[in-house]
């Protein structure tokens, strides 16, 4: 029964996303398609800009991903490994502002990058989303860089390796794991965001995949077939990432990762 | 260079970008909320309390803290139950249990635009399946059920974070417990009660508190369940409130006031929640 309410709303969606239009308003309604068509995947991107949407979306998420990733892990790997004053602090603060929700924070960020005139372009959204997810990527690579033993680098250092060396052969390889997975909650942070979008962008052809799809549903006739398929294909990659980071998930790390 | 300035090195640039993006609008939604500010043009007006006053006395404002109210505990009890219940089911031993948790936890990690949709075509009113399948022709979408609705595809969605704390949790619990309290000729009822509850405890404890925290600051699943539909005054909760008289009414001031609000309730919420946990804790 649990397996039925989680799985079955997406099965009806990828049903209806490969039904022809006249069989997803029949009665009795039928499971499965009579006859698999591509026609609302067609439609969706001949009559829609869904394909321009879809670039924004792997531009900003990948953007995001980069960024955040290159400023959280030297600051993860400084906080686990220097002894320097207010590094607990520091950390505090950093677990503290993953408590602000987006709406709370929203309206003084909007006035604040309007003033920088960075509403409406996609390298305000990247540093939106950079600022948003840079609390939760620091947090999570501070707790795998904890896990790495100091002794290895250590060992490296007394042979006689600088510590950048040190960093890249001993300790990168090792956290590698993680920082790729704290990579992919940002892509998933980045790429499912819906409010910050909204709120920063306002020209059709900068939409990311959530705001595009939103406004698909506000149109006068509401084209199900095409919104269905709409929906199965921004899940792809999602599904994707979804596959490598469920064994952290179910372990219990990170699972704050996607937060909302 | 010493260690110590290494690594304030590394950690400045996060600390700056940090500061300069949540830490400085945070004080900024502050400060404009005792002005009277458009939203677009940069003119704005001193107006100290004014603000808040304005707000506590907008009936629309108490209407909306209401249904927020309503939205999330009754979403938070839900999330609990079914969360705790799936984490136990998924602890147990059986073939496909991997796959099993993982379809479980799916619609966590799903863009809530796609929640949504799913749910709005599922609870249609003329095509949709649930209404074929119960036979009557509810108008889920409607005044009168669409915060059902609402708590449904909130549930959907936000259930699996429940069951990801608890069950990874549920792993760490020594199976030498479960064994002592057999010998000691417990039944499944009462091993749950005094084996596996106590030791749930501290992680229900955070559960609840980012549950809390999380819906009653949610925006986007309400805020696209409106969209398109008529009885939008239904499920105005506090956050859909605030950014449609900041967005909406472009009255930033009073937006940011709303906000601050918003986020007093909660800490007070959270002072009270950690105070009466830790009396318990002392019983």
């Amino acid at each position: 029964m649990l397996l039925f309410f989680t799985a079955f709303p997406f099965a009806w969606m990828i049903a209806t996303a490969f039904k022809r239009s006249h069989e997803i308003f029949t009665t009795p309604p039928t499971l499965l398609p009579e006859s698999l068509t591509l026609e609302n995947v067609a439609r969706l991107f001949e009559q829609t800009r869904f394909a321009v949407y879809l670039g924004n979306s792997v531009l900003v998420a990948t953007c995001t991903v980069l960024v955040t990733l290159a400023i959280a892990t030297p600051a993860a790997y400084a906080l686990t490994r220097f002894r320097f004053r207010g590094r607990e602090a520091i950390s505090a603060t950093v677990l503290f502002t993953y408590m602000f929700a987006p709406i709370m924070v929203i309206i003084p960020f909007y006035v604040l990058m309007r003033t920088l005139e960075l509403t409406n372009t996609r390298a305000g959204l990247v540093l939106a989303y950079t600022a948003f997810c840079l609390p939760f990527a620091l947090w999570l690579l501070r707790t795998f860089f904890q896990s790495i033993p100091l002794d290895l680098e250590e060992a490296a250092l007394v042979d006689g390796a600088s510590r950048p060396r040190a960093v890249l052969h001993v300790v990168l390889p090792l956290a590698l794991p993680g920082v790729v997975a704290t990579g992919t909650f940002t892509f998933i942070l980045a790429w499912n965001d819906y409010i910050f979008a909204r709120v920063l962008l306002a020209a059709d052809e900068l939409k990311t995949l959530p705001v595009g799809i939103a406004d698909l549903y506000n149109a006068s006739v509401v084209d199900w077939g095409m919104i269905m398929s709409a929906g199965m294909l921004v899940l792809l990659p999602v599904l994707a990432v979804f596959v490598f980071i469920q064994k952290y998930l179910v372990a219990g790390w990170g699972s704050g990762g996607i937060k909302g | 260079m010493t260690a110590a300035r290494t690594g304030w090195l590394l950690v400045l640039p996060a600390l700056l970008l940090l500061a300069a993006l949540t830490v400085y609008p945070v004080a900024y939604g502050i400060w404009i909320s005792f002005f009277s500010k458009h939203s677009f043009f940069p003119e704005q007006q001193f107006v100290g309390l004014g603000n808040y006053a304005a707000v506590l006395a907008d009936e629309e404002f108490w209407r909306s803290l209401e249904l927020g109210l309503i939205y999330s505990l009754t979403t938070i009890a839900l999330q609990l139950a079914i969360g705790v219940a799936a984490a136990l089911l998924l602890n147990e031993a059986f073939p496909g249990r991997g796959l099993a948790r993982a379809v479980s936890i799916f619609p966590y990690v799903v863009p809530t635009v796609v929640a949504v949709i799913i749910w709005k075509w599922l609870l249609n009113s003329q095509f949709g399946l649930v209404n074929y399948l119960l036979g009557i022709p509810v108008s889920w979408m409607g005044r009168d059920w669409i915060m059902v609705s609402l708590i449904i595809v909130s549930v959907w969605q936000f259930f699996p974070f429940v069951l990801l704390a608890v069950l990874a949790r549920l792993q760490s619990i020594p199976p030498e417990l479960y064994e002592a309290a057999t010998v000691d000729g417990a039944g499944a009822w009462r091993r749950f009660v005094h084996v596996t509850l106590p030791q749930l405890q501290s992680v229900l404890f955070v559960v609840v508190l980012l549950r809390s925290i999380w819906m009653f600051t949610k925006f986007d699943t309400p805020w696209l369940m409106i969209q398109g539909g008529g009885a939008e005054t239904y499920i105005r909760t506090l956050p859909i409130y605030t950014y449609q008289r900041t967005f909406a009414y472009y009255e930033a001031g009073r937006g940011s006031a709303m906000a601050v609000i918003m986020f007093l309730m909660l800490v007070a919420a959270a002072a009270l929640y950690f105070h009466f946990w830790r009396r318990e804790e002392q019983l």
